[in-house]
């Protein structure tokens, strides 16, 4: 087999070859190849198989608007990916690519009887096929469709990869480093602006890699080319990026850019990230993302062989490669021929140039005579052969009147097709910027600007080489203006440019049955014409619901070839213009993109911040089992050797209530807040009255919102008369920090007070047990710790092991507890001391669990958990802490409205089972009659529940309507094994009278 | 004496390559978080030796004293360590008649530096706004990836990022995975 490599044509680097395999098959390349390319050079047309009727498909472009060409490639272990896009992945050596979508081979491939059956799959067929029997949808249908439904395997390991992001600003973003792009640029570089240049191709030039038959200043377009780009490498103030795809705009001149580093490259250097997303904030953005061709609608236009024209000419002039040696051409589009006179110049024999216009331009049809090339105007294509890549085309004569004569076969290896250009409008679109309709054109153009940006060229639809110059210059020095800078466009004087005309088709006339017509409009979701005319047939008006209903335009090509033909047809088939049919919406990203690259490198470790306290490292040392809490990994339990966690728990628990335990409490908020008015702020925020409360003295305070509802509760130590050391819950810190800050900046500017996040300052050891003021006692300076001097609820400042302390006599177990206070960098030495001494006392390190099992035993609620944002503090049974007195706080209003009073509003209970074995489940739902019929009135629901070792029987706290006047009562708990009966009663299980607090 | 555990304490990455970048954890400093009337600055001002900035992200430094204004009423105040007591004693004198907050934030927060003519690009991994574009001599409260830091640019090429911490893994990690990119050149 020969080769279809034109030898020293193409910008293929002919001094780097390579070899990669397709479906196991070794095949040669060179650097500067993409898949599609190379295999084209070996005479490779049939790529992949279609999605839904399993057709043999082959290469329709050359670019990122592939639908067809879908491969999947593999780069070692765990590096699988499907459904890239042929025409954009570059060879390298080693590179291992496959087909996609067909059993048992790419050529011999079962789900092909799809084909046969189409009838039975025209649009909309899933919601009508599978409507009966009803029962069939789960079982059957359902998995089956799911089963079929995809397009190549999803990769089962995790991705090894890593991937980078950046944020960058700069003067002008320009995006596309075709001719508009180039000007654009080169304008705004010389101006000093700080640049960025973008663009998804290996290679800077866009359409002058492809077309060269016109010169720029005197210049062929490839040696213009290369000074443009000497001349922006000289230019400190530009970043070129290539192979960096725009994928979204969003508010206020922020885009996205995905930067591919390393999926090129044979071997990556060790630890160099595959991608790189930028979000860069510019002032002023040039859009120059040129035009994608149309494909011509008629049957048989998916075959292997028929390409768009332009792609065409990329494969020749690009990369050096011949798609046929007898080519035929059908467009509607001057473009087309240029890529027939180009082939025919490198020795193709052009089959013929089938124009569907009847007029033609006399200066095409005397090049095409003297190329030898036959023409036929004003016919029309009505079939194609060749079972894997094509092989003839019928083509008819159309006459005056629109009728189709007879059919004749032009054999070929190969069918250009084109069917005009369509503006990149993308990117503009995201920026909800208003697109036009263009009737002369038949296209969408960006219209009323929203953001900073500018569109320029073919994207503007401003076609041709001088056009397109011209407008990218004057958008490059405008956008320098804007930004700041002094500019002035440059002109362009372009040679031997041929002007292009073209016309726009709807799917083109058949001489045949055109409801059997596989005439594709959509190639990767195999929707083809009559499918939207049936829809529209069918009552769809509008292009989002015929969209929809059919598919067009929802694969991962996102419709860039198919939704333009699609409007065309279905504005036909609804019989009004185009722009009342409407335009689907373009949604970010512009091409499919990894969810690495959105990640960055927040993954593994990195995949969210794990706080961790100054004593987390000797708890992970001493075998403690760790449970996340809001950012915080906390110590769980420490199971000793051969203990299960219930193990675990009931000798930590049975230590602190004999003897001594020690908790790391670092984790729960602190704020610092001074002032000469801090008492009266805490009077405002809190429920509970401050004023009197004493220098040295510590209260439990609850946290309301505007709606009377508990936000967060802790204990607020008062150090001095205008010094308050505020606790919070864990997960609260911040929000109560930031709630108090708003108050305290909108609500009482004028109070003197300041607030200050201590949270991390402090490592706190929370030592409780009965034995807990004896291990303090010796090892603690300036605070006297007897029992009159340092009562319950007290605070001191003074020293402990040589480290400064804050210390608290507080209790969170109802058994005589402190908590030790130390700036953080102390806290694993003063830990580690407090250990050690403790051993007489066999102080026992217990975690979260414990800590939980322990105050549910004396009804201590956990903000979150015991409420859910519905509860007041009389709902929690904390109406204790109420300051009656005082005026106002937040919330107390909210606390008298009539729903806040009514007496069935769920309340805060102990729960005791009948069987003591039996645990709860948090979250169960509560019935008062368990015989009543489904579905039954829930009353309330189990909010903590545990095993309490200290009790020998299980507890539970849980809400339940009007539940305080139910003490005593009966009441049901329905779960998956069977319904449990509960006794109401007391939220206090242990040591009611708080005797131990002091003991 | 106890010791004292840093999060980072040793921990450095240096990069040799085209673009030197070095960033290591520094030596702890005292630390406090002032917040005043700002009519009251000059009071202030005498109170820690040495004019508090006026202007919200300037930096003052006067010997090893150091402050950023971080807010309308909110500085932040570095100071060698030995000198912590004297500063909160200072302070105190200056409550009976300018009350205002001062509170001792020293083991809260790690400090990083960032140095070498790759600190911008390694920074820009994860601080959304443009640093490039605050002079030298200056600060400001912001996120590095997930974490709030304060960051101040000491010259041209040295930033110091202040940063809770608990969170100090977390930013030293994408420093890390930053510095890497940087190495390699890519």
């Amino acid at each position: 087999m020969t080769s279809y490599r034109i030898p020293g044509r193409g910008r293929i680097d002919r001094n780097k070859p390579v070899r990669f395999t397709f479906n196991g098959a070794s095949y040669p390349g060179f650097q500067g190849d993409t898949l599609a390319s190379a295999l084209l050079a070996n005479r490779v047309h049939l790529v992949g198989r279609s999605f839904k009727y399993h057709r043999p498909r082959g290469i329709l472009s050359a670019g990122s608007e592939e639908p067809n060409a879908l491969v999947g490639t593999s780069r070692g272990p765990g590096r699988f990916e499907p459904n890239t896009r042929a025409t954009v992945l570059e060879v390298f050596d080693g590179l291992s690519a496959t087909s996609q979508n067909h059993w048992p081979s790419l050529k011999w491939d079962i789900g092909a009887i799809n084909d046969a059956l189409y009838m039975l799959f025209s649009a909309g067929f899933y919601y009508k096929t599978f409507m009966w029997p009803k029962s069939f949808w789960n079982k059957v249908y359902e998995p089956l469709i799911r089963g079929a439904a995809g397009l190549g395997n999803s990769p089962t390991v995790p991705d090894p990869d890593t991937y980078a992001s950046r944020f960058a600003h700069c003067d002008v973003l320009v995006v596309g480093a075709g001719p508009a792009g180039l000007a654009a640029v080169l304008e705004a570089g010389r101006s000093g602006a700080k640049i960025i240049l973008c663009d998804e191709q290996a290679e800077l030039g866009g359409s002058l890699l492809s077309e060269t038959d016109a010169g720029i200043e005197g210049l062929s377009g490839w040696d213009w080319l290369k000074s443009a780009k000497d001349e922006l490498a000289a230019m400190p103030n530009v970043t070129v990026l290539p192979r960096t795809t725009a994928i979204g705009y969003y508010h206020q001149n922020l885009l996205g850019l995905c930067q591919r580093l390393t999926d090129h490259l044979a071997s990556p250097l060790e630890g160099a990230p595959r991608e790189r997303m930028w979000k860069v904030r510019a002032r002023q953005v040039v859009l120059a993302q040129g035009s994608i061709e149309k494909p011509l609608v008629f049957d048989g236009n998916d075959r292997p062989g028929v390409m768009l024209a332009g792609a065409a000419r990329s494969y020749l002039n690009r990369y050096g490669v011949k798609v046929g040696n007898r080519p035929a051409v059908v467009t509607s589009h001057d473009s087309a021929w240029l890529a027939a006179f180009d082939l025919a110049q490198a020795s193709a024999k052009v089959a013929a140039i089938v124009d569907v216009r009847p007029e033609v331009a006399g200066h095409l049809k005397q090049r095409a005579a003297g190329l030898g090339i036959e023409v036929l105007t004003g016919w029309t294509v009505t079939g194609t052969r060749g079972r894997l890549r094509v092989s003839s085309v019928h083509v008819n004569p159309v006459s005056r009147g629109g009728v189709v004569g007879p059919a004749r076969t032009i054999a070929c290896d190969a069918l250009l097709m084109s069917g005009g250009w369509t503006p990149s409008v993308h990117l503009f679109s995201h920026t909800k910027g208003k697109l036009d309709w263009n009737e002369e054109g038949q296209m969408f153009l960006p219209g009323e600007r929203t953001e900073e940006s500018r569109c320029a060229g073919a994207g503007n639809g401003s076609f041709g080489l001088a056009a397109a110059l011209a407008e990218g210059a004057a958008a490059g020095a405008a956008a320098a203006v804007d930004a700041g800078f002094k500019a002035k466009a440059a002109a362009y004087k372009v040679d031997d440019e041929v002007p292009l005309t073209g016309i726009s088709c709807r799917e083109l006339p058949t001489d045949r049955n055109a409801s059997k017509a596989k005439a594709f409009v959509d190639f990767q979701n195999d929707v083809t014409a009559k499918d939207i005319r049936l829809a529209v047939r069918e009552g769809f008006k509008s292009i989002e619901h015929i969209k929809r209903y059919t598919t067009n335009g929802m694969a991962t090509d996102q419709g860039k070839t198919s939704n333009i033909n699609g409007l065309a047809i279905a504005s036909d088939a609804v019989k009004r213009p185009a722009p009342a049919v409407g335009l689907t919406t373009f949604r970010p990203p512009y091409t499919p993109t990894t969810f690495g690259a959105f990640a960055g490198y927040n993954r593994g470790e990195l995949f969210e911040v794990t706080r961790k306290t100054p004593i987390d490292a000797w708890a992970e040392e001493n075998g403690a089992v760790f449970e996340p809490v809001s950012l915080w990994r906390r110590a769980w339990y420490f199971p000793k050797p051969g203990e299960d966690m219930h193990a675990a728990i009931a000798r930590e628990c049975k230590a602190v209530r004999e003897s001594l335990g020690m908790f790391d409490a670092s984790t729960l908020g602190k704020i610092e807040i001074v002032g000469p008015d801090a008492a009266e702020f805490l009077n405002r925020m809190y429920t509970n009255p401050w004023s009197k409360l004493g220098v040295g003295r510590c209260r439990y305070g609850v946290l309301l919102g505007e709606d009377g509802f508990i936000r967060d509760d802790g204990v607020i130590g008062r150090v001095s008369s205008d010094r308050f050391h505020v606790t919070t819950t864990t997960g609260g810190a911040a929000r109560v920090l930031a709630m108090m800050e708003d108050y305290l900046q909108t609500e009482w500017p004028d109070l003197k007070v300041w607030l200050t996040s201590t949270t991390e300052q402090w490592a706190v050891i929370a030592l409780q047990g009965p034995n807990a003021r004896k291990l303090l006692e010796p090892l603690v300076d300036s605070i006297d710790l007897s029992e009159e001097a340092f009562p319950h609820m007290s605070v001191g400042e003074g020293r402990i092991c040589g480290a400064p302390t804050r210390l608290f006599r507080m209790s969170f177990t109802g058994e005589r507890g402190y908590e030790v206070n130390v700036p953080a960098r102390y806290g694993r030495a003063v830990w580690e001391k407090l250990y050690e001494a403790g051993q007489q006392f066999g102080i026992t390190p217990y975690g979260t669990e414990t800590m939980h099992v322990l105050r549910a035993e004396k009804g201590y609620i956990i903000v979150g958990q015991d409420t859910d944002g519905t509860l007041t503090p009389d709902d929690a049974a904390l109406g204790w802490a109420i300051g009656k007195a005082k005026p106002d706080f937040v919330g107390k209003r909210s606390l008298t409205r009539p729903d806040m009073l009514k007496d069935d509003r769920k309340q805060l209970v102990g729960l005791l089972t009948a069987d003591p074995n039996t645990v709860l489940e948090e979250g169960a739902q509560i019935v008062l009659d368990p015989n009543q019929a489904l579905p039954m009135m829930m009353v309330g629901h189990v909010t903590s529940s545990y095993w309490s070792a200290t009790l020998g029987r299980s507890i539970a706290l849980a809400v339940v309507e009007g539940g305080r006047a139910r003490e005593g009562e009966t009441i049901h708990v329905p779960m998956p094994d069977r319904t449990h009966q509960a006794r109401i009663v007391g939220t206090v299980f242990f040591d009611p009278e708080n005797k131990r607090l002091s003991a | 004496m106890l010791h004292e555990h840093h999060p980072l304490v040793g921990r450095e990455i240096a990069v040799r390559e085209a673009a030197p970048l070095s960033i290591r954890a520094v030596a702890d400093c005292a630390r406090f978080s002032l917040r005043i009337d700002p009519a009251r600055i000059v009071e202030a001002s005498k109170a820690f030796g040495l004019s508090l900035p006026e202007r919200i992200g300037d930096v003052t430094v006067s010997g090893d004293r150091l402050a950023v204004r971080l807010g309308p009423d909110e500085w932040y105040l570095t100071a060698p360590l030995a000198e912590n007591q004297a500063i909160e004693r200072d302070f105190a004198k200056l409550y009976a008649t300018v009350p205002h907050s001062l509170v001792d934030v020293g083991h809260s927060e790690v400090g990083i530096e960032v140095e070498g003519t790759a600190a911008l690009l390694a920074l820009r991994s994860g601080i959304a706004f443009d640093i490039e574009a605050i002079p030298a001599g200056t600060g400001c409260r912001t996120i590095f990836n997930k974490a709030q830091i304060v960051l101040v640019r000491e010259a041209e090429n040295r930033f110091r990022i202040e940063v809770w911490r608990s969170f100090a893994d977390h930013v030293w990690g994408i420093l890390q995975a930053v510095s890497r990119e940087i190495a390699i050149d890519i």
